[in-house]
This record gives C-alpha cells, sequence and structure tokens, in this order.
C-alpha cells in the first residue's frame, strides 16, 4: 500500500502539535491547510524554492537554547531538496540536535506539471549521514511512516526520514494569505509558547 | 638585482593599511550590534573582518559563527533565526547579491523580516581580478531593481563614522522590517 502526501501531513500534524513545523511551498502548504487547517506553529514557506532546511535550521539554532526540549519539523520536497542541496552539509557541520527534516519524495515537481527530479538515483539518506546527520531512515509503507514519527518524537537530530509518495493531490484551493501576517502569526505563536506560565 | 617595492607615496596610505583601518571599523560596528550568530562566505577582502570573528577577540562563548556555502542559503537561515527571536548578521563580498535574490524576495523581504547584510565591494579602483567588476559593478543596480534598501561605506564617509553607520544599518532594518544592505569598500576607493 503506497503512501499519499496527505497521510504524512496529518500524522506529522498529529505528531508535533505544539512544535515548529516549517512546510515547504505549493501542494505541501495547500494539502496541510486542508488536513489540519491553519495552525500557529506551522510557518508556511509560499515561494522560497530549496529553502525549507535552511528556514528550519535557522529556527533550530535559535530556538535550541529557550526550546531545548521542542523539535524543529521541515517539511521537504525532493525538488526543493534538490533546488538547495547544499544546505545538507550545513546541518551536518551544525548539528542542530533538535532538527527534523521530513522528505516527502514523489520523484516530480507535482506542482509545476510533474516534470521528474533526479531524485530516484540518490541515496538521501546516505547523503545526510556522510554529511554529518546524526541519522536518517527511507520510509515506504505505512508502518513505517508510524514508525519513523514515532522514532522523530524522541531521537537526537539532525535527522532525516525520506518517505515515498505517490503524487495523489487532495483538491485544494490557492492560498493567498499576505505573507507579512503569516510570520506575524507565527511570531504570536512562539513568543506565546516562550512566554513563562504564570502562577497563582 | 634590483627589487623594486611598491611604497605608496607621502601622505597617501597603503592600501593594506586602508584594509586595515576599514576593516577594524566594520569590526567595531558589528560588535556594537553584538550579533548572536555571524553568517559568512568566502571573500579575501574580508579575510581580516572573518578572522576576528572565526579565530579572533570576536569568537566568544555564546555566538555562532559559521561559513555558508551558498548566499540564498544563508538569508534563509538567518530567516529563521530573525523568526526565533536571535540576533543574526550575514557578511559577504558583492559578487554574491545575484545569488541570493530569489531567496531574499521571496522570504525576507515579502515576510518583512530583517536582515542586516555587511557586503564588501570588488571590481574598482585597487581591484586585481579581470573579472569580477563585471557583477560587483553593477550591485547598486541589482538592489535597486530588487527594491532592496542599500546604504554605502567609502572613502566619502570618514572612518570615525563608519562604525556608528554600521549599527545605524541594523536599527534602520528593525525599523523599517525589511533587509538591509551595508555596502563597504575595503580597498581604498
Amino acid at each position: 500500500m503506497s503512501i499519499e502526501r496527505a497521510d504524512v501531513l496529518r500524522q506529522v500534524d498529529a505528531a508535533f502539535p505544539d512544535s515548529t513545523v516549517v512546510l515547504t511551498l505549493g501542494g505541501t502548504v495547500r494539502e496541510m491547510l486542508a488536513v489540519a487547517g491553519r495552525k500557529g506553529n506551522h510557518f508556511i514557506s509560499l515561494d522560497a524554492m530549496g529553502q525549507t532546511i535552511s528556514l528550519a535550521l535557522g529556527l533550530a539554532l535559535g530556538l535550541e537554547e529557550p526550546r531545548p526540549t521542542e523539535k524543529v519539523v521541515a517539511i521537504e520536497g525532493d525538488g526543493s531538496l534538490l533546488m538547495g542541496l547544499s544546505v545538507m552539509s550545513t546541518v551536518g557541520h551544525l548539528k542542530p540536535k533538535n532538527l527534523v527534516v521530513f522528505v516527502l519524495d514523489n520523484g516530480v515537481y507535482l506542482a509545476t506539471g510533474a516534470q521528474p527530479t533526479a531524485a530516484g538515483d540518490i541515496d538521501m539518506v546516505t547523503v545526510a549521514k556522510a554529511c554529518g546527520w546524526v541519522d536518517g531512515r527511507d520510509v515506504r509503507t505505512p508502518e513505517e511512516l508510524s514508525a519513523a514519527v514515532a522514532w522523530a518524537l524522541s531521537a537526537q537530530g539532525p535527522i532525516l526520514i525520506r518517505v515515498y509518495i505517490g503524487t495523489a493531490q487532495i483538491p485544494t484551493s490557492y492560498f493567498l494569505e499576505d505573507p507579512v501576517i503569516l510570520a506575524e502569526d507565527f511570531r504570536r505563536w512562539l513568543r506565546a509558547e516562550q512566554a513563562p506560565t504564570s502562577i497563582g | 638585482m634590483s627589487t623594486q617595492t611598491a611604497v605608496a607615496p607621502v601622505g597617501i596610505d597603503s592600501q593594506e593599511a586602508i584594509l586595515e583601518r576599514r576593516s577594524q571599523a566594520v569590526i567595531e560596528g558589528i560588535e556594537a550590534i553584538d550579533p548572536d550568530f555571524v553568517l559568512h562566505l568566502a571573500s579575501s577582502t574580508l579575510k581580516i573582518v572573518l578572522s576576528h570573528f572565526i579565530d579572533g577577540a570576536g569568537a566568544r562563548p555564546g555566538r555562532r559563527v559559521f561559513a555558508m556555502p551558498r548566499e540564498e542559503e544563508g538569508v534563509a537561515i538567518a530567516a529563521g533565526l530573525e523568526l526565533a527571536d536571535v540576533r543574526p548578521i550575514m557578511i559577504f563580498q558583492d559578487n554574491g547579491i545575484g545569488n541570493l535574490l530569489t531567496s531574499l524576495l521571496t522570504l525576507s523581504q515579502p515576510y518583512h523580516l530583517p536582515l542586516l547584510c555587511i557586503v564588501t565591494r570588488r571590481g574598482g579602483l585597487g581591484e586585481y581580478n579581470s573579472m569580477i567588476h563585471t557583477i560587483s559593478e553593477r550591485s547598486e543596480a541589482l538592489l535597486d531593481a530588487a527594491g532592496v534598501r542599500w546604504f554605502q561605506l567609502d572613502a566619502h564617509t570618514p572612518i570615525e563614522r563608519w562604525a556608528v553607520e554600521i549599527e545605524r544599518a541594523w536599527h534602520f532594518a528593525r525599523a523599517t522590517h525589511r533587509p538591509v544592505f551595508m555596502l563597504v569598500n575595503l580597498m581604498g576607493a
């Protein structure tokens, strides 16, 4: 049984309800909105091609100290990852313990007409480990996905989970929110999360 | 056999002296900002500045200093750091401006994420590379076309003002919620 993108998004949202989740652009954003709705902890990157992991890396580095137990999760696609592959070496060098990266690999640039990517010839987990990441896994079945999500909750990062997915899409509308509002919504959520809890 | 040594005329600083003095002013300006994260790219012109932060007095506990393989990657990491409410700056050469425009204009600029970039000038008087001027001379035009706010420090600005102006650029980026580029000419022109 194959895994579809929406399946992964549902599981990640359920597993990381209070963690920073950085979403890659295009269909991933729209499908996460369809399955989970607008979430304060989801940072929506609308068009920064190839920069999802870099953005998440910055958040992971910046949040390591104030939120040491919380994960920063990046949801990236195979095509976008290949647009900014150099970040693999930067992550491996800096080794943020809180960074979890899911690469949803459908083998194509789905948002632009399903042109094939070069991902099929690349062993991403081996690349990550060779760059200095702590660990990684390939996921091909729903059972492996559930196990990998559970593993990501407790594993020390940086880790990379490559999920082989199909190309089925949920029908969605364009998401046309102002990026300023997206950034401010996320910041408000983060500030509220970091605010000390009042007693009495 | 005679040897020839380049000697600056009386009253004119050597290029090395200018580089040293201006680099120190840039260091002073950045230290006044006291960034938590210093992201940099490879640059021979920036050697003095980068040495200060990589293994000099600026490599202090609590500050992370690391190299970027690509300028656009640095922009995205800095955007994440800004969202996390810490203090990043980026240091690189102007021939990398072309690399970062898409990242800057799809992330920092439209999301209103402040970012101070200290960008060294190449391609002007004193340049020793036969190619780099073809991109470096277009830096201002590229930034203008992209709608990116920039300021410039060169011989027109008294060296005593450089550090202050760099610190002001940091505050200006935050006050106006956008990336700001401070172009600095360390090569003497």
